[in-house]
């Protein structure tokens, strides 16, 4: 580029980044004044003016849409008496109907839309009224339903097993059952719910005995069908004795099993139908792969079992006095609305109900209800600019900090992106842009930041793991999903033996880094014959080592009926609740709130912990040996250090914190979860260092701490928004898939490119 | 050839193809132990050829290039659904189908592979890997575009997206009136037997024609012509033929004879090209880039065209696997999703390594890898008594092979390397030595 060409650009992006402050500027000097217009004592009463207005339109647009919908039915009544009406389409009575509807409506409208005569100052007395009444109930409601979704959690929770009460008839015992494991329950004030959370049990006993049984019975036709090879083999079997014999005869796991024996006999004769006729019986031929599951951490309050307590039930009761009142008054005004028929009205009452009780709201909010009724037609031209400006100020104030970052990044983005990176420059804008979005769908920050806490502390010591191996020249350890299998197996051997509480968490954490030992040893060995090719290597080497422990999973001689199947009576089961041991007793050691963000005190000042020793070894003599073997084989071995040795050092130390981390992981998830589901952990582990700034060949314990939180932070609050944004979910899965696997490749680009040629 | 040449060929034969021996062997103790019926397994042995053999030879051009397994021919695939679910939405059916939604997945996989090859250029050495993640990374667009931009911001019909909603159906049925099932396989089914003499019999043929037009030796065409003939009259044994023909209960096994042709056209394609200047440079690029490079080879676009064409063989791959016997139903988001792994490790197995590969090693990989597909299931359950065991052997295997693999390929590079620098190290001894 020529001297003036450089200029020129320079001058341009110069005069674009002015324009851009300028409009980012403007932006928010506008939001400040709306929320200086909010604060005007005239701003209030006006908004309140609003309120009342709104309060009428309610009630007259509730009348139109009454009439308007008598005008329909009438006029469908009128032509059903016509003889042709069955000759006629039903777009045709459709039209005509709407049409007479549209009438009527413009005829009401005319009638009634006027309200400008009213008197608003008897009006006002009596909303205010109801907003006490209903304000009272719903902080009273509010509080109640707290109490009950409180207990319903603990409730939930507590029982490890529904199944244990089905066949439990007797309300009193079930009762007492569940008092036992949640002493609250038995208090006074809880005894309304006693029929309410028996129910409760009995239903979710009913559900779970279901999905049992759907299990038992999908295992046994999986059997079933791996065992008849041919399914035409067995059209000759006409008699369903016969037939149901020799399936016996060829898978033994059906004796005794005669429950599911007609279920069983009309699928297998449906097979064997198809397999006559030639048709397709679609194989299932590409094993899906289960993403880690990110649900089941919440408990979700089913309101369908609450119950008023008498309290509340009476204030409701003075609400609705309350609503009689004004509607009498609101009679006065509109004579027409006596006539109106109860469903009508109740409609009217739900939509009036939420404008009046606004009053506590904010004020965007309030507007755009207000508005919603029309309202705004009492407020002239000035005043409704104003107040608009007024409503509007929060979303000003959002864009012009968001148009104010961008500026920012844009006249400044060399040197960000000389000492950040590029992806972590995006993430990082992402995260920002994501916590501005919350604002904007109303997503309680405070609830984020305790569910982003969490997420640090499940996932920090997994991400920890790919430190040693980073340090000590391996490059990212993909295949320290040996060590999350290490942890899972002291897990699950911990459960065998019914161990309970800090005793089983120490017990799977140190049992787990020691099973790692030897395991990381065979695996360095592996690596340090594959020199330049280790990433790929891990990364199948974990695949398969994966892939092989869920035969042993299979397998292994575990018996406790708690935990392997049940029908087969060996072989453990995919998920296994950690209820009655050891979940979360870190994320509540210490726990408390602040803010309104609950915060797992012993979770992070474990992985804290765990940083801080990992720091303290990188500054022993053997870690600097490690970090200089890691750096430059060829001067390390120079120097005298034996640079197997220290790779083979970082690999055990990987697979051995990667095996407490899954024990870590799991108490926070609450399950462990054994088969394919480790399989994609070391690749979250991988993108959440390299989003803190870590390369593939160098790496500090800082690169660890901030990527996790930048990860997760933006995994938990993406998942939220995308939720709220579009419906269905899917999005967020989509983020966390291009996200991970984006900044691993990027790290590719960077680390092998043109430095062998 | 004295003895002990013979005896250094057979240990090194045996050292370059040791996964392909131990497969074979797994494989026959996995048919009997399983004890399924021959007539079955032969079967479903072909029909899995016939399905996955068009995929895995798309492995082979980047091979060659030096570019390792390019596990992004999931890429390829998704290019080829993207063309199917266009087709299945304008209700084109049976073989016009298959020819547009190969039509629309040409340029698709050009562009696709395009941008594939000029990021591995920006990874050379990590080939694998980086086509892995990338192949992940690319499943995530993937379902941006069907769950979010399908359907919503792309209008498709109502018969392929979700009733109320935005986003394609889970699954699409190819059967019935989309009319797409077997729209190739069914074009010609002829029995097993007569398409093997006529397979025999062109081989014969072809090996005289050429042998008079002087391009081989007496030697090998007699060879190619006694081969041809065993095969054709091992098969003949009425204990084997009786298999296929279906004489001892099962079903008599026939050929897809289009599929098969489009399988043995790109074979040909593949031998093809390597004899014509692109070939020479992918090998060359292969071998050495250095030297390459110094040649006056680009090397960089060289690769990104060696991608290109994987990338729109494995789409077109795809749609001959999706439209195959058995299938029937198109698994939106998951079609995909193995297509790199199962390819991968049968090219593998079939005696095929990170940078050479045949023709030959593909089809007898895919062969080999199905054989334990088809049988590990009863297998394990008769060993095991549990037949969900059997489901994870295969999950093991396919990776266990290419970990495998990657590891043998590596050891020896590492070997090859030390022996190097020793070699280097004793010349420059011995000049030191010289110069005293």
């Amino acid at each position: 580029m020529t001297q003036a060409a450089k200029k020129k650009t320079s001058m341009t992006k110069r005069i674009v980044s002015i324009v851009l402050f300028a409009l980012s500027a403007v932006l928010i000097i506008t939001s400040i004044a709306g929320f200086v217009i909010r604060g005007m004592d005239s701003t209030a009463a006006k908004l309140n003016e609003m309120r009342t207005s709104a309060v009428v339109h309610v009630a007259s647009g509730g009348l139109v849409d009454g009439i308007a919908a008598e005008a329909n039915a009438a006029k469908l009544k009128e032509l059903r008496a016509l003889p042709n009406f069955r000759s006629m389409g039903m777009d045709e009575v459709k039209a005509l109907c709407a049409e007479a509807e549209a009438a009527a409506r413009a005829e009401a409208e005319a009638l009634y839309s006027d309200v400008s005569g009213v008197d608003a100052d008897a009006l006002v007395g009596k909303i205010d009224a109801l907003e006490s009444a209903l304000t009272e109930y719903n902080e009273l409601s509010a509080a109640q339903k707290a109490a009950y979704a409180e207990l319903y959690t603990s409730v939930y929770e507590s029982v490890a097993d529904w199944t244990d009460f089905v066949g439990e008839s007797d309300d009193e015992a079930l009762f007492a059952a569940l008092t036992e494991l949640v002493p609250g329950l038995g208090e006074a004030e809880n005894t309304i719910y006693k029929d309410s959370f028996v129910k409760l049990a009995r239903d979710l006993a009913a559900v779970e005995l279901e999905k049992e049984n759907a299990e038992l019975y999908e295992q046994l036709f999986s059997a079933v069908t791996a065992a008849v090879a041919d399914w035409s083999s067995l059209s000759e079997i006409a008699d369903d004795e016969a037939l149901w014999a020799k399936l016996v005869e060829l898978t033994p796991e059906l004796n005794g099993q005669d429950a599911v024996r007609e279920q069983l006999l009309t699928d297998v004769k449906a097979q064997i139908a198809a397999a006559a006729s030639g048709e397709v019986t679609t194989e299932a031929e590409a094993e899906t792969e289960e993403a880690v599951e990110e649900t089941a951490t919440e408990t979700v309050v089913d309101y369908g079992y609450f119950v008023e307590s008498e309290a509340v039930a009476a204030s409701g009761a003075v609400a609705d006095a309350a609503f009689d009142d004004l509607w009498a008054e609101l009679v006065k005004v509109i004579p027409d609305l006596d006539g109106l028929d109860k469903k009508t009205k109740n409609s009217i009452q739900e939509t009036m109900m939420t404008v009046v009780s606004s009053g506590s709201l904010d004020f965007s909010t309030r507007y755009d209800i207000y508005v919603a009724q029309k309202a705004d037609s009492v407020l002239s031209g000035g005043t409704a600019f104003q107040i608009k400006l007024a409503a509007n100020a929060g979303m000003y104030l959002i864009a012009g900090i968001a148009l104010l970052l961008l500026t920012l990044v844009y006249t400044f983005w060399k040197p960000l992106t000389r000492k950040l990176g590029v992806p972590r420059t995006i993430i990082t804008l992402f995260f920002i842009y994501l916590c501005l979005a919350a604002e904007i769908y109303n997503i309680s920050v405070s609830l984020m930041l305790g569910n982003v806490l969490v997420r640090v502390g499940m996932y920090g010591i997994l991400a920890l793991a790919m430190l040693p191996g980073i340090q000590c020249g391996i490059g990212l350890n993909m295949g320290m999903t040996l060590g999350c299998i290490a942890g899972l197996l002291s897990t699950v051997i911990s459960l065998q033996y019914d161990m309970t509480g800090a005793g089983a968490l120490i017990f799977s954490c140190v049992l787990g880094a020691l099973i790692a030992i030897p395991l990381g040893w065979a695996y360095s060995l592996l690596l340090n014959r594959t020199k330049g090719d280790e990433m790929t290597i891990s990364t199948y080497v974990g695949f398969s080592f994966v892939s092989l422990m869920c035969i042993g999973w299979m397998l292994l001689p575990f018996n406790n009926t708690k935990i392997i199947w049940l029908l087969r009576g060996r072989g453990l089961r995919v998920t296994h609740s950690l209820l009655g041991s050891f979940a979360h007793l870190l994320d509540n050691f210490l726990a408390f709130k602040i803010f309104g963000v609950e915060i797992p005190t012993g979770l992070l000042l474990f992985f804290l912990l765990c940083c801080f020793l990992m720091w303290l070894f990188s500054r022993s003599k053997a870690g600097i040996a490690m970090s200089a073997a890691g750096s430059n084989p060829r001067f390390a071995e120079a120097s005298g250090i034996n640079v197997d040795r220290m790779r083979t050092l970082g690999t055990i130390l990987s697979t051995m914190i990667a095996a407490i981390g899954i024990v870590v992981y799991s108490q926070a998830f609450g399950y462990a979860q054994l088969y394919t589901a480790p399989r994609q952990l070391g690749f979250i582990a991988a993108s959440a260092i390299l989003i803190g700034g870590a390369t593939v060949s160098k790496a500090k314990v800082s690169h660890v701490i901030i990527g996790v939180f930048l990860f997760e932070g933006v995994l938990a609050l993406g998942q939220q928004i995308a939720n709220a944004a579009v419906a269905g979910g899917g999005l967020s899965e989509v983020m966390r898939i291009m996200i991970s696997n984006g900044i691993i490749l990027y790290a590719l680009t960077q680390s092998g490119g043109a430095s062998r040629d | 050839m004295t003895n002990r040449n013979i005896g250094k060929t057979v240990t090194d034969n045996l050292k370059k193809y040791a996964v392909t021996y131990l497969f074979i062997a797994i494989s026959v103790l996995f048919i009997i132990v399983s004890g399924l019926d021959m007539n079955y397994v032969c079967s479903q042995l072909l029909l899995r050829l016939n399905r996955n053999a068009f995929i895995v030879l798309a492995l082979i051009i980047p091979i060659i290039a030096g570019m390792g397994i390019n596990f992004a021919i999931t890429i390829g695939a998704m290019a080829a659904q993207i063309g199917l679910l266009l087709t299945i939405n304008w209700k084109i059916t049976g073989f016009t189908g298959i020819l547009v939604a190969a039509a629309i997945t040409l340029p698709l996989a050009l562009f696709f592979g395009f941008l594939i090859g000029k990021l591995l250029n920006k990874m050379k050495g990590q080939e694998t890997i980086g086509s892995l993640i990338l192949g992940y990374f690319a499943n995530g667009a993937y379902q941006l575009l069907f769950l979010f931009i399908f359907g919503s911001i792309i209008p498709l019909n109502d018969n392929v997206t979700i009733v109320g909603s935005s986003g394609v159906q889970n699954t699409l049925n190819l059967t019935g009136s989309t009319g797409l099932y077997m729209a190739v396989d069914g074009i010609l089914q002829v029995p097993f037997m007569i398409s093997l003499y006529v397979l025999c019999a062109a081989i014969i043929l072809w090996s005289v024609v050429k042998y008079l037009r002087k391009k081989t030796s007496v030697h090998k065409m007699v060879t190619s012509i006694a081969i041809a003939a065993v095969i054709a009259i091992v098969f003949s044994i009425p204990a084997i033929s009786n298999i296929f023909n279906g004489a001892n209960g099962g079903r008599k096994i026939t050929v897809p004879v289009v599929t098969w042709i489009f399988v043995l056209l790109l074979c040909v394609f593949n031998t093809f090209i390597m004899k014509t200047r692109l070939g020479q440079k992918f090998r060359a690029v292969g071998q050495n880039r250095t030297v390459a490079n110094s040649s006056g080879i680009n090397v960089d676009r060289t690769r990104v065209i060696a991608i290109m064409i994987s990338t729109v063989l494995a789409g077109w791959g795809q749609i001959l696997f999706m439209q195959s016997d058995g299938i029937g139903t198109f698994q939106t988001y998951a079609a995909h999703e193995q297509v790199g792994l199962y390819a991968g490790a049968a090219i593998l197995v079939g005696g095929a390594s990170i940078d050479r590969a045949t023709n030959l090693q593909a089809l007898i990989g895919t062969f080999l890898f199905h054989s334990l597909f088809i049988t590990a299931q009863s297998a394990a359950s008769n060993l095991f008594g549990d037949a969900a065991v059997g489901e994870y052997f295969r999950a093991f295997l396919s990776y266990g092979v290419i970990a495998l693999a990657l590891v043998l390929y590596a050891w020896r590079g590492a070997q090859q390397r030390k022996a190097d620098s020793l070699r280097l190290e004793s010349d420059n001894n011995a000049k030191a030595a010289k110069k005293k």
